[in-house]
């Protein structure tokens, strides 16, 4: 991994700069009469989804290096040797998990030095670098399954504007509350507003165990689906295989 | 006890591409087989059914005295492959990688430091062990890639085109590598080649694959043989050409040769030279030049399927 910086850097290095965009640009949105936490700085309010954001950019690295092993058929020199086959996914999911918490502890980091404020301290910081690695293993999954079923890095770099998407159409930058029409309607249905909002009310309002349980659920859930999808996407490259 | 590598009937299909058509195999112990095709003809299909990479369409095997399908787990243990085109992280040293495929196999890690070190020096790269792959030849990497396949020391070994897009010196200092692995340590090896020079050089015993069936079988001097007798040349003195062709005569039919030279087709194969010599010298006729020509593994090719494999093996 050290000697890739440019796999790695640009998943640190666009978030922060999105954070600095964002931070000059809506930080007047603290001042509107619905924002739903007055006290805080707009630092404050961003960094869980900048952290989340940081992660799940990330965590298209585990399913492309899937991919790219498929297609350079280093997945037949794993397959040809005595590896279990659960092991082979087992690892990559690993891998997504560290990876996020790798770019969790730099990014909160980072966001401390800049000035920004943990309400609940070291559990909270501890909470959100565990709840983004989940996550990241739990959007991993579903990529890794597409990794899998393709053997393509093109397809599954074409799923990183998807990841975009579901950020921007969410809480991240800003309230559900103060959104409108449609956009507000499909931002309060994405599971991401959910994982966000909770995982905001552990860095702004203090640790809670009720926030940590209900964010670790929602993610576990979206990883279990993405988990027995990308299962069963080995099961059929292993069975058209051996 | 079954031999190492065992097939019965072996089939694979893609859609309507029939890629290997009901293949027959029986290696012996400590054999070095080659299977010789051109592009296309199937081998590296074939290759994957026995290393446990792709399931037959239909049929049976058996390697290392294990069926590939239902005890794929035991054959894998027992098998060294080196795969056509297996890429190798150009980041990575030889070193490395050769740790990685022991972590692989399941190697401690103790024994597996000492078995990487020996594999360097057995396929000369101990001096470039600890480079990145990236700025190997593409004859080390073929070597890097022969020692990964030993790592765990296989019985039965596969190789699919292992000298492919190598130099002549290269491919020479490869098949070394490979005979003495097997006259040192026995191990069994599967082979597959479009040169016909390689298979005739390495291989006890041999397969021609041609669109999925198998034409020939045996070993490169018998299948020359059966293609038809050698031709023995030579010249003599001019005063003794009409006894020297009433004696060669005697062991073959007489064969268009230019002026002054006899030549006949040798019934008795390569060997029958030295009877044919004594017979001249007992007549005391005098040779000034002998020519024998064998029968290439092309012309082998040619008699089974009616084209030629030298014109394909520039690619
Ligand atoms: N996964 C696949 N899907 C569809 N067709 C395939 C597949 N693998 C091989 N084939 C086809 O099966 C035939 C045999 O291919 P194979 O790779 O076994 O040949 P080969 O003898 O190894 O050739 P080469 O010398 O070029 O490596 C070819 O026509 C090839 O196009
Ligand atoms: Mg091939």
């Amino acid at each position: 991994m050290v000697r890739q910086p440019q796999s790695w850097a640009p998943s640190l290095f666009f978030p922060l700069l999105l954070a600095a965009v964002y931070s000059s640009q809506f930080s007047k949105a603290v001042n509107l009469p619905d924002f739903p936490y007055p006290d805080i700085s707009f630092l404050d309010f961003i960094l869980p989804a900048c952290v989340i954001q940081g992660v799940l950019f990330g965590s298209t690295n585990s399913a492309t290096d899937l991919a790219g092993d498929i297609e350079n058929s280093f997945m037949d020199r794993l397959l040809s040797s005595p590896v279990s086959r659960p092991s082979i996914l087992v690892a990559r999911l690993a891998s997504a998990f560290v990876y996020g918490l790798f770019q969790a502890t730099i990014l909160i980091t980072i966001f401390y030095i800049f000035g920004a404020d943990l309400a609940g301290g070291v559990p909270s910081a501890l909470a959100l670098m565990f709840i983004t690695s989940l996550l990241s293993m739990a959007v991993g999954s579903f990529l890794i399954a597409v990794a899998l079923r393709t053997g393509s890095q093109e397809v599954v770099n074409s799923l990183f504007p998807l990841i975009f998407v579901f950020i921007f159409i969410s809480s991240a930058f800003f309230p559900v509350e103060l959104m409108e029409g449609w956009y507000g309607a499909i931002a309060k249905w994405n599971p991401l507003t959910w994982v966000i909002d909770w995982t905001r009310g552990l860095t702004v309002e203090g640790f809670s165990w009720a926030n940590f349980i209900k964010a670790v659920g929602i993610v576990t859930a979206i990883a279990v689906i993405g988990v027995t999808i990308a299962i069963g996407q080995l099961k059929k490259r292993l069975a058209a295989a051996s | 006890m079954r031999n190492p590598i065992e097939a019965k009937e072996l089939s694979r299909t893609f859609g309507d591409l029939v890629a290997v058509d009901g293949i027959n195999l029986s290696v012996a112990k400590g054999e070095v087989f080659g299977f010789l095709g051109p592009n296309g003809a199937g081998k590296s299909t074939a290759v994957r059914m026995l290393t446990t990479l792709l399931k037959p369409t239909s049929g049976q095997a058996w390697v290392a005295g294990h069926n590939v399908m239902s005890s794929a787990g035991a054959v894998r243990k027992r098998i060294g492959v080196a795969l056509q085109d297996a890429a190798i992280d150009p980041l990575m040293t030889g070193n490395e990688l050769l740790k990685l495929q022991s972590v692989l196999h399941g190697i401690p890690k103790r024994k597996a430091r000492a078995r990487c070190g020996e594999l360097l020096e057995t396929v000369g790269l101990t001096a470039a062990g600890d480079r990145r792959v990236g700025t190997y030849s593409g004859g080390m990497r073929r070597r890097l890639d022969l020692a990964l396949s030993l790592v765990h020391e296989p019985e039965v070994l596969f190789l699919d085109e292992p000298t492919t897009g190598l130099d002549p010196t290269s491919r020479v200092a490869l098949w070394d590598e490979v005979r003495k692995l097997n006259q040192e340590i026995g191990t069994t090896v599967f082979l597959t080649t479009q040169y016909l020079e390689e298979a005739d050089q390495l291989a006890q015993r041999i397969a021609i694959i041609d669109e999925g069936r198998i034409v020939r079988e045996g070993s490169p001097s018998v299948l020359k043989n059966q293609v038809g007798a050698p031709t023995l040349r030579v010249d003599v003195w001019e005063k003794d050409y009409n006894a020297a062709k009433a004696t060669m005569a005697h062991f073959g039919e007489e064969r268009p040769a230019r002026k002054g030279r006899i030549a006949i087709g040798l019934n008795a194969g390569t060997r029958g030279i030295t009877v044919v010599l004594k017979a001249l010298e007992d007549k005391s006729i005098e040779v000034q030049h002998v020519e024998l020509d064998e029968p290439s593994l092309d012309d082998v090719f040619a008699d089974a399927t009616g084209r030629r494999l030298e014109g394909g093996e520039s690619a």
